[in-house]
This record gives structure tokens, sequence and C-alpha cells, in this order.
């Protein structure tokens, strides 16, 4: 029985080739300079007014985003999850289709729908209304993270949901609980599973993007996986690219630590 | 009552996810160009499609690589699932945290680490095999990405079915006589089947979509899908992406419509696990034939190429006739390995680690002059560019600016930097940079996303020279920046372009090459060089010293310089070629006479050319911009 | 009797799917009383507990409790309690917080909180696990909890539904004892839903049997058991012999060839009938002195007593015994005409129907 273990072999050797020794490489790159000496500067440009201010808009442009996903998602999963079951498997397909149409296009589309001469502002300007002017603005990013990253909030939820005991529901309702009190005081703190690696799913990437915040805020606003972005690809400057990169892992490894805590299964919230 | 505000909350919902889904349909039957403009319907883009080799070139490489990461990460995936499930909790622990690290790990950390892993034994390898770094990036590199970030999700998928698995079957099956390999495959394999496919499905779908990491793994002339159209969207994208979308969308829902719709025998409880196994073999059953057959395709034409001379160039977006291409192939059998990049700071760094080895760049000439300095470009050996002689020696003249000795370049495109500004919108006469600081146009006003332009339009509107390298000139231009930020609509490159052509914006900052295609396509929009002056820049061909194919390159930089291939490209590209013998041929006279494509080189006294101003300065502008941007 | 009705279901129908689960139920339940609903899996038991604690609704009916119509109040408004077949603990809530669930809601104090968290401990004999989590219980412990969490809300009813279902024969048994030791303390209604026949007629004061929708038989457990009156009934209650037979006159009946004496009136002259003869009934005797004759097939000791089958005029008799008659033995069978229990053939399809499925 326990030779099986030596499956994972394969995969732990493709991880320490793929996964660690590139992770290796960039904690290398982030505290050397060109010379290969050994400094701190990489990582302490941090601290740099504007970096620091594409970090702090960062965190804060996909907290916002993170706390919109929840909060659509969680009726979203609650509608989806008190369906009958052969229509669910439908919806639910229906929800990861739009990753076939390229992540890229779909976000451009959303240029074609805000756009000051766009097909929104067309529709709101025909009924009379005031148009719409969020294009190149954090709003229109906001707007682009929650629409990319809503399945990845819907999808683990709605999993950890549907497979609650109905009984533990109806068992709060039996205790006097109205509806109100049953979500807060049962359903709530039994979908955390599904709701923290909804967070993790949905704040990771929206932290992290470069491409959304170009394509929806106009270049105008930098956040900093734009920093990071550029000083691989324009500012050819490695090391505070690395740098930068270590400061942001240490981010996600607080949340890691934060979701842990919360999901001691390790399961980290399978998709499907 | 309740029901209602369920499903309209569901159609809320739906119409947020589905609208940009419309939109690309419906702007795949757009018969402009533009994504601004709607210009009656059409199925013209279906058609190009099927003629575009290198969206079907993409396209059969994002299928391919989906599949093969995904089949290779569902084995190795599933292989492993079942070897920590079967490890003590602690090495168990760490394996799941291991596994964790991609999932959580941002896209673009993972694809930067995976970039520094290729180029680090891409190094090692050419030391050891005693020449210079070597390329490793191409197909592989994506694939092997593809199948790193794509085997956490397909642990996560087996795991929790195989804690569901009763061992007792198990030891059943070897209790009647089964080997333990044949107990595996008949009895634990059927009963996780739902997870291993759930799993391959999610990694299909996941490296279908990716960018990120293709991004930083990708190499020369390999491009999916997200590559091609991040390269594009900057230029404006072909309506033939959209169409390409629109079919492979339609093909997944219909797929899921006839999986869901077909019609279905009552089963029991235990049958729905099961007909849902059979709902997904059907999916990918077709998905696969989908695949195999654009593979094939691929490998068909593919075939035809191996083993022929090639070229890998590296040049703007959108800056070919496609047809050119296709062109010196026929002539000299020469494959031309083709890639695009879209700005001169994005190229650099790639041609200076060696990362992709080209035979043909072409930058602008401030960045010829620094590769110049940095000894990255090799002498071009003109006897085998017999057709130099075509190109005017007035351009070649100005070229002497970043390369003294004309040995290392030959011009391509040269233009002017200027204000394309609507008449309708803008009633004043524009002859100065001013204009872009008027508070009147604001939200109106498009400027240029790329350092140097920028700040040539801060500096020329102070007065100084945009080459400057005085830190507090550069200052006062940045602060000028800062100062305008509140008025720009948006920092674009080549997006200006359609914008302007859209209405988007009054006023943008563009190349003059782009003012006469925008023109054609809207009447109302005019381009004038302000009075302070501008930038006058040339796009000149250069070999990098790395070029594995250098006689290759010569060959085609000879091929381009023809007259009527230099005319295809003009007219393709709209920018003004230093070609003399292609000038001759356009019939056109409005455009052989004009002055946006054709101004008097002399006549424009106050246009400076951009000069390589030397790393520091370089930085300092990149720190300067970085404070603009961020602000 | 009609004054101490607590609960009334009337006319009660539910449906799902188009699966008829419940037909036209009528059944009232008296204060105080140890109610079992007993039936095989589907037979419309639990769905009844449910229409009853309100997490479902009838298709067509009313639920009268306390003189008042609640068939449309939310289970929340409802004063009974119910004990979940798997127990729904709240997993994320310690022993002492899933007790004291129901009275945060109805905010009681903190010191009658507590007051009622220790007493209920107590009563299930669980002192001192307050402060662990569900999880970390066994099933009979959680069981317990789940128990205790019901009644500290001290609900006139208290539903369960198959609470033991889960548990292994030991602790099941010390658990009947704890639950009517419990309902005799606390004096409050019980309805009980179980398939364990033995549960139910060790527990219970009154017995409903139940099968596909329909009421069986309503009794106490002697009467459940002695008079079974139909075959669904008598075969579901314990094992019994099945016998269709004639009744030649009151107080005579012919099986298998053969008069029997019994105590039965009234089933008229001649009429084709199913009489009931429990295994421990039939007394072996030696063969001239039997009403029939047959020979022992099977003998299998079972500890109390022994089973065997006796094949006589077609039929196989099974019978108890502590006495040892050896395989291949020649017998006579006698029965007492007070062991003789004689049913009317189902008269309607429907239960024609329930007879053929067993």
């Amino acid at each position: 029985m326990n030779k099986k273990k030596w499956l994972a072999t394969p995969y732990f050797i493709w991880s320490l080739a793929f996964i660690l020794i590139p992770l290796g490489i960039i904690v290398y790159y982030g505290f050397t300079d060109k010379n290969g000496v050994f400094t701190l500067y990489n990582v302490m440009q941090i601290t740099r007014p504007e970096n620091a201010k594409a970090l702090g808009l960062a965190l804060l442009l996909s907290i916002i985003a993170t706390i919109i996903c929840l909060i659509l998602a969680y009726p979203l999963a609650m509608i989806l999850t008190s369906m009958n079951v052969n229509q669910t498997s439908f919806i639910v397909l229906i929800f990861i289709l739009p990753m076939w149409m390229n992540f890229l296009l779909r976000t451009l589309a959303w240029q074609t729908l805000l756009e000051k001469t766009g097909v929104i502002n067309s529709i709101l300007n025909a009924l009379h209304l005031p148009s719409l002017n969020i294009i190149n603005t954090p709003y229109a990013i906001i707007l682009g993270m929650v629409y990319n990253f809503l399945p990845f909030m819907v999808l683990p939820i709605y999993n950890v949901l549907l497979k609650l005991d109905k009984d533990v529901v109806n068992a709060s309702r039996d205790l006097g609980a109205n509806e109100f009190q049953t979500f807060i005081k049962v359903i709530f703190p039994l979908s955390m599973p599904g709701v923290i690696s909804g967070i993790m799913m949905v704040f990771i990437p929206s932290l992290t993007t470069f491409v959304i915040s170009t394509m929806l805020g106009g270049s105008k606003i930098l956040l900093i996986g734009n920093v990071i972005e550029q000083e691989f690809t324009q500012g050819s400057n490695w090391h505070v690219g690395s740098g930068l990169s270590l400061v942001l892992m240490v981010f996600i490894l607080l949340s890691m630590i934060v979701m842990f805590k919360y999901d001691k299964e390790g399961e980290g919230g399978a998709l499907l | 009552m309740k029901n209602f505000i369920k499903r309209f909350y569901l159609l809320l919902i739906f119409i947020l996810l589905y609208a940009p889904i419309i939109t690309l349909v419906v702007l795949s039957f757009n018969n402009s160009k533009t994504r601004a403009k709607w210009g009656g319907f059409t199925t013209k883009w279906y058609h190009e499609l099927f003629q575009n080799e290198q969206i079907l070139n993409a396209l059969s490489n994002t299928l391919l690589i989906a599949l093969l990461s995904a089949l290779i990460a569902t084995i190795i995936g599933t292989i492993a699932a079942i070897g920590i499930q079967n490890m003590k909790s602690k090495g168990r622990s760490v394996m799941l945290g291991i596994n964790n690290i991609p999932m959580m790990n941002s896209e673009i950390v993972t694809g930067i680490s995976l970039m520094l892993l290729f180029i680090a034994v891409g190094n090692i390898y050419g030391k050891m095999s005693g020449n210079n770094a070597v390329s490793l990036f191409g197909f592989i590199t994506i694939l092997l990405a593809h199948i790193t970030f794509n085997i956490p999700y397909v642990v996560l998928s087996v795991m929790p079915k195989l804690r569901q698995v009763n061992p007792n079957t198990y030891e059943a099956a070897l209790d009647l006589g089964a080997s333990p390999i044949y107990a595996y495959f008949k009895v634990i394999i059927p009963d996780i089947l739902p997870g291993i496919l759930s799993g391959f499905l999610l990694s299909f779908t996941l490296s279908l979509d990716d960018f990120v990491i293709t991004h930083f793994t990708k190499g020369a002339g390999v491009d999916t899908l997200s590559t091609k159209i991040y390269t594009e969207v900057k230029k404006g994208i072909k309506p033939e992406m959209y169409a390409l979308s629109t079919l492979m969308f339609g093909t997944v829902l219909l797929l899921l419509l006839i999986v869901n719709y077909a019609p279905k025998k009552k089963e029991n409880a235990d049958g729905l696990s099961f007909s849902k196994v059979g709902e997904f073999k059907k999916v990918i059953a077709v998905a696969m034939v989908f695949v195999i057959f654009l593979g094939g395709f691929y490998a068909f034409r593919g075939n035809s190429s191996l083993n022929t001379e090639q070229v890998i160039v590296y040049n703007w977006g959108e800056y070919i006739d496609p047809e050119v291409l296709e062109q010196f192939t026929e002539e000299t059998g020469i494959q031309v390995v083709y890639d695009e990049f879209e700005t001169n700071e994005t190229m650099y760094p790639k041609v200076e680690a060696g990362a992709v080895a080209y035979d043909l760049v072409c930058p602008s000439d401030y960045m010829i002059k620094r590769m110049l300095d940095n000894d990255l470009l090799a002498k071009i050996n003109f006897d085998n560019v017999p057709n130099i002689k075509y190109i005017g020696q007035t351009y070649l003249d100005q070229s002497k600016e970043f390369d003294p000795t004309n040995e290392y370049s030959i011009p391509y495109t040269w233009g002017t930097v200027g204000i394309l500004y609507n008449k309708k919108m803008v009633k004043e006469p524009v002859d100065s940079w001013s204009i872009l600081w008027d508070p009147q146009y604001k939200d109106q006003i498009l400027m240029q996303d790329s350092v140097r332009d920028a700040f040539a339009v801060a500096l020329k509107s102070l007065g100084y020279s945009l080459n400057s390298t005085n830190r507090t000139e550069l200052e006062q231009a940045r602060d000028l920046l800062i100062e305008q930020k509140p008025l720009v609509q948006a920092y674009v490159i080549d997006q200006v372009r359609d914008k302007m052509i859209g209405n988007e914006a009054a006023l943008g900052v563009i190349y003059s090459g782009e003012a006469i295609y925008t023109q054609r396509e809207n009447p109302d929009l005019e381009y004038v060089i302000p009075k302070e002056g501008s930038n006058i820049w040339f796009d000149s061909w250069v070999i990098p010293k790395n070029a594995p194919n250098k006689e290759n390159a010569e060959k085609f930089l000879n091929f381009l310089c023809r007259p009527d291939i230099a005319l295809k490209n003009f007219e393709y590209i709209t920018y003004s070629t230093p070609n003399e013998g292609a000038r001759e041929l356009i019939e056109d006279e409005d455009i052989r006479n004009s002055t946006i494509a054709f101004p008097d080189v002399s006549a424009l006294k106050n246009c400076e050319t951009f000069q390589f101003l030397g790393d520091d300065v370089d930085a300092m502008y990149n720190e300067l911009w970085r404070e603009v941007k961020s602000k | 009797m009609e004054n101490n009705k607590l609960i009334d279901f009337v006319n009660i129908s539910k449906s799902y799917d188009g699966n008829l689960i419940l037909d036209d139920l009528n059944l009232y339940i008296r204060e105080n009383e140890f109610l079992t609903l007993l039936g095989p899996s589907g037979c419309g038991k639990t769905t009844t507990l449910r229409i009853l604690g309100g997490f479902e609704s009838p298709d067509v009916g009313r639920v009268i409790f306390d003189r008042k119509d609640i068939t449309n109040t939310p289970p929340n408004h409802r004063q009974l309690n119910t004990v979940f077949q798997k127990y729904a603990l709240f997993s994320h809530m310690t022993i002492a917080e899933n007790i004291a669930f129901g009275l945060k809601i109805k905010k009681k104090s903190k010191a009658y909180i507590q007051d009622k968290i220790n007493y209920a401990l107590k009563l299930v004999n669980l002192d001192g696990y307050g402060n662990r989590y569900p999880n970390s219980l066994s099933g009979g412990q959680q069981q317990r909890i789940a128990i205790a969490r019901a009644i500290v809300n001290e609900p006139k009813v208290l539903l369960l539904d198959e609470p033991l279902g889960a548990l292994d024969l030991k602790l099941r048994q010390d658990m009947q004892y704890e639950l009517v030791r419990l309902k005799n303390e606390l004096g409050i209604t019980f309805v009980y839903v179980t398939h364990d026949q033995e549960e139910a007629l060790t527990m219970s004061d009154t017995i409903v049997v139940m099968n596909q929708g329909y009421i069986q038989q309503i009794g106490s457990p002697e009467r459940i058991y002695n008079e079974p009156e139909n075959a669904f009934v008598a075969d579901f209650i314990g094992d019994s012999n099945i016998i269709p037979g004639i009744m030649i006159e009151d107080r005579m009946v012919e099986i298998l060839g053969a008069r029997f004496e019994c105590v039965d009136e009234g089933f008229g002259k001649n009429k084709p009938v199913d009489v009931v003869i429990r295994p421990e009934d039939v007394d072996l005797v030696s063969p001239e002195e039997g009403t029939i004759q047959g020979t022992v097939t099977s003998l299998i000791f079972k500890g109390v007593h022994y089973e065997m089958d006796v094949m006589a005029n077609g039929y196989e008799w099974l019978v108890h015994s502590t006495d040892l008659v050896p395989v291949g033995q020649k017998v006579g069978i006698k029965v007492v005409p007070f062991d003789i229990q004689i049913m009317n053939k189902p008269a309607s399809e429907d239960e024609e129907a329930v007879t053929i499925n067993e």
C-alpha cells in the first residue's frame, strides 16, 4: 500500500523544476544587484512613492472588486443551489462558457461598451439619461476585475452551499431562527470555506493584474502589476522587478495564511 | 414574487456576463474595420479568417497547447494525486503546499519566474556547448509553463474523489485475483473519473484563456490567440479575430446545448453521476475531434516548411503587408518567422537578453543608437543588398544621427510626430502643442503612452530640446505632464487611430504615417506639426549580433528595398517610405505629393531626431515618466 | 379523549414529481403521548413528520396544533422541535453554542441560558462536553446533543426522525431507555419516526403503521402485535405465518384443508380471509394430537428459542419453540383458538397492491 506514495515523485520533480527553482531564481534576482552582490535595494523600491502608490491602489481596487464580487456572487450561488439539479449543471457551465472567449477580447469588448460614444452611452442618450463616463477611471478597472473574476467567486460558494446539509438549515429554523438569522448564524458561517477560496481566487488575480488596468484604465492608472511588468518588459531591470514581485508574494502569502486558517482541509476550493 | 426577483437577478448577472460577448459577436459582422464605427452587416471577416495564416496558426497553437498541456497535466496530476493520497500527513501537506503555489501565486510572478528559468537554462546550455546563450523560447516553453499551472487544478479535482473512494472496493478487486494495476484501472479509476475529467476540462479551459504566462514564456513567431490579440489590441484588433471568437464560442455553446437537451432516459440517483461522465465524454470527444482536425491541418502545413531556411523578423505590430512575407517565401523558399512588438522599450530587453535570437529587427532611431552603443548590432553586408540604391540620400544622411557610418541600418519608414485633431470638435486653429493643455478639451485628449514621445511633447512646448539631459528641464517637463494628466482621456499607442476615427476624442498625438489612413476613414481629421517643432523619426532595419541567419536577413532586406515591395508596404501601412523608387510608382498624385506623407526634410528645421541619451538618462526618463503615470 | 388532542392532521395529501407520498392522511396525536410512525422506507412517515415540523407543506389538507391551524406557519413559529436523522448539529459551533442556539434567538438571559445548558448536558449524560465541537463526538454523543439542543427550548412536542438509525445495536438499546426516561421526565409529547419495529414496540404508547402513503393500523404496541389488521401489518411487525383461509362460520376457520377453532366472529359464512398465526403460538405436538400433520424441514438455534420450518399441507410453517425437534421428525400442529388472528382480505386495489409488493 505504501509503495503508492512514490507515485507523487514525478510531480515532485516537476514542481521542483518548474515551481520551486524558478521561485528561487526570483529570490536570487530580488536580493542581488547587477553584479550579483547582495542588496535590499530592489525590495526597498516598494517604498518609493510611485511604487507604494501603485501597490496601495492595486490593494484598494482589488479589495473593492473582491467585495463587490462577494456581494454579487453569494445570492447568485444561493439561487443556483435552490434550482433543480438538471438545470443547475447547465447554468454552472454557462458561467464557465465565457472563458472560452478570449479574456483579452472580453475585456476589450468592455472598452467598446463603455466608451464615450460606446454602446452603453448610446443607449443612455437615446433614453435621455446622463451618460456614463467611467472608461479610463478606476471604476472601469473595478468593473473589469468584477466581470473577469466573478465566476471564480460563484463556483466555490456554490459548491459549498450545494454540499450543505439541508437539515442543518431546517434545524436552525426549527430552533426558532427566522430566515435572516438562519443565514447569518448558520448558512454563512458554514459556507466560509467556499467564501474564503472565492476571495482568494478573486483577490489575487485582481491584485496582480496589469492587463485590465491597461485596457480599461487608458494607461492612466498604474497598478503594481503594471510596474512589475514594465520593469521586465520595458525598464529591463529584472532585479527591481524581482524585488517587487517578492513584495507582492508577501502580500499573497499573508492572504494564504488567512485562508489556511479557515480551510484546514487544504483543498483550496476545487472549482468543479 | 420571490421567484420573480430570483429570475430578475439571474438575468442581470447574465447581462453582465454576456454583454461583452454579444458585443464581440456583433463586431464580427461589422463591415467597418474599426471597432468604433458600424459600417453595415457583412460576413466577409469569416471568409478572410480562413485566409489569415497568422490567426489560423495562432488558433492551432492555442488548441494544441491547450490539449497537450491538459492531457499531460491530467496524467501527471492524477498519478500525483494518488501518490499524495497515500502519503503520511506530513508529506501530504508539503506536497499540497507546493501544489498551491502556482494557484495562489500571481500569474505574473509565475510567468516571470518561468521566463527567468528558461533564460538561465538557455545560458547554461549555451556555455556547456561553448556557444552564445541559446534561446529555448518557443512552443515547448509555453507548453511546459501551461502544464505547470494546470497540474494543481487536476490534483485538486481528483483528490476529493479519491477521498470518497471506498478502499474496500480496491481490496475486493485484489481479493478476486486482480493485479494491483488491473484493479486500479478497473476499480479506482472509474470511481474517480468524474474528477479526472473535470480536471482535464478545467485545465483545457484555463490554458485556452491564459495570456499572462504565455506572454512571458513565448518565443519568436509562436503566438497563441491571447498573445496575438494582445499585440493587436494596441494596433486595433483585426475583425477576423472577432469572427474566430464567435465561431469558437458558438461551437462550445452548441455542444453544451446538444449535451443538455439531447433526449435522455429517466435515471435513478445512481445513474445520474454516470450520465454526467457521459456528458463530459461527449463534450470532450467532440472538442478533441475539433482540435485534432485543426492540429492535423497545422501539422500538414508545418511539414512542408520543415528543414527549410528561415529568417526571424521582429517588427512593429501591423508594420508590413502580410502578402510581402508570402511573396518572399515564394520567391526565395525562405520561411519568415514573424514576431511583433509594441514599443522600442519592450523590444530592447528581449534582444539584449537574447531570449529570442532574431535575424532582423526594426527599431527607431534612438534605440538603434542604444543598441549600437551596447554592441548588439552586426554590420550589414551591403553587397547582399544592392537595392539600397533606391533609398533616398537625404534619408541616409539624416540616419547618420544615430548610425554615423550608415553601416548598421537601412531606413524602412520615417515621419514626424504631430497633432491629429477633429475639425468638428476643435474650432480654433491648431498650430501649437499648447492646445493639449487647454482645459476646454478635458477628456478629449489622447497622449502617446511612450516615455520619449510624451516627454518630447512637453519639452518642445517648453522650448527645450527633446533630447534634453538636463534634470531641471526634465523635471519641468514632468510637472507639465502631470498638470496635463487630468485633461487626458487615455495614454495609448496605436489606438489613437481608432479612437480618433470613432470620434472618441478631439485631439491626439500621433505619428504622421497614421494621418493618411485616419483621414481616409474620417475626413474631419486634420494633421499638423506644431510650430514649436517636433520629432522626426526613422524606423530602420538592423541585424542583431546573435542573428542565426544573417544572410537570409540580408536577402530579406534587399527584397524590402525593391520599389514594388516598398510600395506595397507603403500602401498597406501608410507610413512614409524613404524609398524613392517606390514613391515614383505611387499612382495617386495627391498622395505622391502629400506634404503629410512626404514633407520636405529640410523644411522641418525645428524638428529633431531622438538621440540615445545613455542608460542613466534613460533611467531618469523612465523614473520621471512613472511619476507622471502614478500621479 | 377528544379534549386532549394536541395535533390533528386533516385530509393531508402530498406528492413529489407526480408520485403520491401521502394520500388523504388523517391522524391525531394526544398530549403526552409517545407516538411512533412506523413503516418501510418511502411509506410517507418522514414526510408526515416534516409536514408537522414545517419543513414541507402539504398539497391538500390542514395541520391543527393546539386548536390552531398551523399549516402555513413557518418552522420558527411552531412550538415544537426536531431531532434530525443525521443530527444536523452546527459544526462551526461548540456543543454549548449548539444548545444555546434556540435560546439566544429567543433572547433569554445569559444566566438562564447557562443554566439550561448545564441542565440539558446533565440530562443527556454529557456533563462537561460544552466546549467541544460536534465533530469530536461519537455518533451516540452527537445524538444526545441533538436531543439536548431541541429540548432546552421546552417544546410541547419533540419530533424525532429515525434518531437512532446510525447507532450500533447496543447503543441503540441504551438510547431507547434514555428516550423513554427523558419523555417521562419532561412530560411532553414525542412523535417518533422509525422503520425498526422493535424500537417502535419498545418505546411507544401508540404506533401508526404506514405503507405507501396510507395508514395501515393505529394502536397500542400490544394491539398492533397481537391483532394486526392486515397482512402487511402482520408481516411488518415481527415474524408471522400468514395463511389464506376460509371463515366457515363464527369461531371456525378452515386453513389448508383443516378446521381450526378461533375466537373471531362477524366475518360471515364461507368467506375467504387471511389468517395470522405468530410462530411462537404454534404448538408442536405428536402427530396424533395435532390438527394437521407435517415434517420438520429445518432447525436453527436462536439463543432463546429454536426456529423451525415445518412442512404441513403444502405450507411451510414458521415455528418458534424452546423444545428441540430434530429435522425429519413427523409432528402435529396445534394452535390455541385465542392465538388465531383473522383478517379480511384487502378490499381496495391500493391495499391489494401493497400486499403484493410486500
